[in-house]
């Protein structure tokens, strides 16, 4: 399929003639990223980011801080898989956070234990009947929440014709209303053992796994299947898509209700490794989302992008987040950094995207 | 003029003995444990008297909400109001409409910025942050000095830094250790904001971690982010019997937490206490008695020591 985007001057530009994916281009501002930081860390600190300049590990690597550069973006990255998948189909979804704490709570309250330290569990939600249960039911029911979510969202954008922007809005508040009102704004802490495995098994790799596991399994899907090449093909020109006798409405509600499930998903990892759920869970989230599908090259107009892509922006932000506090950044400067870091990795990606003759 | 009918009026009602007293309050926002408790210490207080009735708004951390819901409950003639500040420089304006209207207005919890220049049917009522902070890290500094410390190194995790007690809890650190009461000689190694979260705390420590810093002590601004060090410390595989972590909250979570041996020191904040003495101040005010104008609920040090007498407070 060869994308034509309208370069400056009138001039077209043929994607397809380009020499490099456009993901190299954003594995290179990671690296550029990366760079800067270890350049500052040698200035200031002389010390690396990624490598073990102290001799603490076997590896040339600083081991640790690879791992919590991932972990620390796992859970959003979960939602950042679906939250692509939205803006590919050339929607967005602004509930994902809120989802996010409305499942948690609900999931929670099912994965309860009885018994803490040998006390009765001090933040019991229901009765002794519906505690230390298997690790399955609060699982289905936290799914079940993000899917009915993302099933709501989606009939309502495909069937009411309300802009996604709008039915997502509604969604947003709806879902966190949901979170506050289940336990009336009291988190509920203390999940079984095997409820916490989700977000603390394999030694603490569990979130990186599910997250790499469903980046893999939806790069695949969105590269090589009808249901991908449907989304794409919707996101590019809704009007041709419909033509060409793809039922739009119908795979629209689908790609919602993947993007709701998959922030359930994020809940129940959330909540696992925290060993807790409240209400503010996933607050912003949605936006952490969408900023990562966006500086991994997702274009907000749809129809472009990949998972690769996200994954890659994920990392971009698990990059900036333990750099600054390698550098010790001092805390009021940090949020300030960052926005700056967000914009001009897109401004960057935008520029090596325009085709060479307008580059003067 | 205005006056003489609201005395009028006042005077009609007390005479009443069967009037309801209505009270409104609007809370900063839902979703943060330690207000949803000092919350139901109001609706628990109004629950087991007679004739009264609370009314408890959202302001879903907004502002410009929560001078309307006050000019709402205004509109409404509730008889007093309480509010649990957003933002704690924002209350000049809230203070001036319930003052214009003769409705009395009591504080709660966080210092509104003209607390010094409130009117006389206004009142504060709170705990005085510069104590928790100073507890918390006076008996960290006793638990180092006890371990044989005549040195150590500490991070120190941060609250939300646009917030007031997070400021205050963190100044607290310094002033201790400034004040040359501690008895050891504390290093601040990193001091970062977590935002009073625990996840973003777990990845603050994990990060902290990866650097191969050698440390003694977590001193966290909230329990939440305490929990979320212990968490990130238990999971690379250190022993909480090395590193003493001290929180400020005394949540039920950190309560469970202290007694597994992992959370060394909390302070217990009384927002129960808080709550219930925000509506008798209201109550007061509204029956035109007096009310001193700063009513202080201490704080206490919980230790594993004294724990038995909290479990069942927050």
């Amino acid at each position: 399929m060869a994308e034509v985007s309208h370069g400056i001057g009138g001039l077209k530009f043929d994607a397809s003639k380009r020499t490099w994916p456009n993901e190299l281009n954003i594995f290179a501002a990671l690296v550029l990223i990366i760079l800067v930081f270890e350049a500052l860390g040698a200035l200031l600190l002389g010390q690396s980011l990624l490598f073990d300049s102290a001799g603490r590990f076997d590896s040339i690597f600083n081991e640790a801080r690879l791992y919590i550069i991932i972990l620390q973006v796992s859970i959003v990255g979960i939602i950042a898989i679906g939250v692509t998948q939205v803006i590919i189909l050339g929607g967005i979804d602004l509930s994902s956070g809120s989802i996010v704490g409305a499942t948690a709570m609900i999931a929670m309250s099912f994965a309860q234990t009885e018994l803490v330290n040998g006390n009765p569990n001090p933040k019991a939600i229901f009765g002794p009947t519906l505690m230390d249960l298997p690790v399955i039911i609060p699982i289905m029911v936290g799914l079940s929440c993000g899917l009915f979510a993302g099933l709501v969202n989606g009939m309502l954008i495909a069937y009411t014709r309300i802009p996604p922007f709008i039915a997502t809005l509604g969604m947003m508040v709806t879902a966190r209303g949901v979170a506050k009102w289940w336990s009336k704004g009291q988190p509920i802490s203390f999940p079984t053992q095997d409820y916490a495995v989700i977000g603390n098994g394999l030694g603490g790799w569990m979130p990186v796994v599910i997250f790499i596991a469903l980046a893999i399994l939806f790069q695949f899907i969105l590269k090589y299947t009808v249901y991908g090449k449907h989304t794409y093909a919707i996101g590019s020109n809704e009007e041709a898509a419909r033509m060409s006798g793809i039922k739009v409405a119908r795979h629209k509600v689908l790609v919602y209700t993947i993007a709701g499930s998959l922030a359930a998903i994020a809940a129940l990892v959330l909540s696992s490794k925290n060993l807790t759920a409240q209400a503010g869970m996933g607050i912003m989230y949605e936006l952490d989302a969408i900023a990562m599908a966006v500086i991994g090259g997702v274009s907000l107009s749809g129809g472009r992008g990949s998972i690769i892509g996200t994954v890659l922006g994920a990392l971009i932000f698990g990059v900036i987040i333990s750099g600054f506090t390698f550098l010790r950044l001092d805390a009021y400067y940090q949020e300030m950094v960052k926005g700056g870091i967000i914009v001009g990795a897109v401004v960057l990606d935008q520029w090596r995207q325009r085709p060479s003759a307008s580059r003067s | 003029m205005k006056k003489t009918i609201l005395g009028a009026a006042v005077a009609v009602l007390m005479s009443t003995a069967a009037h309801a007293e209505n009270i409104g309050v609007t809370m900063a926002l839902f979703d943060d444990n330690f207000l949803t408790v000092l919350r139901n210490g109001i609706q628990d207080l109004a629950d087991g008297m007679d004739g009264v009735d609370v009314q408890i708004e959202d302001a879903q951390n907004d502002v410009a909400k929560q001078l309307d819901q006050i000019n709402n409950f205004i509109a409404s003639g509730v008889d007093a109001i309480v509010v649990n500040p957003v933002d704690t420089s924002a209350t000049q304006a809230m203070s001036a409409a319930a003052e214009a209207a003769g409705v009395p207005l009591v504080y709660v919890n966080r210092e509104p910025i003209n607390v010094d220049t409130l009117p006389n049917n206004q009142a504060f009522v709170a705990s005085n942050e510069v104590e928790s902070g100073t507890l918390q890290t006076l008996e960290v500094c006793r638990l180092l000095k006890e371990a044989g410390k005549t040195e150590a190194d500490i991070y120190v995790m941060m609250g939300e830094l646009s917030n007031q007690a997070a400021v205050q809890r963190t100044k607290d650190i310094h002033d201790v250790m400034a004040s040359g009461n501690c008895g050891v000689t504390l290093n601040i190694v990193d001091e970062q904001t977590a935002n009073w979260s625990r996840d973003e705390a777990q990845d603050l420590m994990t990060n902290w971690l990866s650097t191969g810093t050698q440390f003694d002590a977590v001193i966290s601004n909230n329990d939440e982010m305490a929990i979320g060090a212990i968490q990130a410390l238990k999971a690379n595989g250190i022993s909480m019997a090395d590193v003493i972590v001290g929180g400020i909250d005394a949540t039920q979570d950190a309560l469970v937490a202290m007694q597994a041996g992992d959370l060394d020191v909390t302070v217990f904040q009384d927002a129960h206490g808080q709550g219930s003495g925000a509506l008798d101040a209201a109550l007061k005010l509204a029956k035109g008695e007096d009310v001193d104008q700063k009513v202080y609920i201490p704080f206490q040090l919980v230790t594993p020591q004294n724990i038995d007498n909290f479990l069942s407070k927050n």
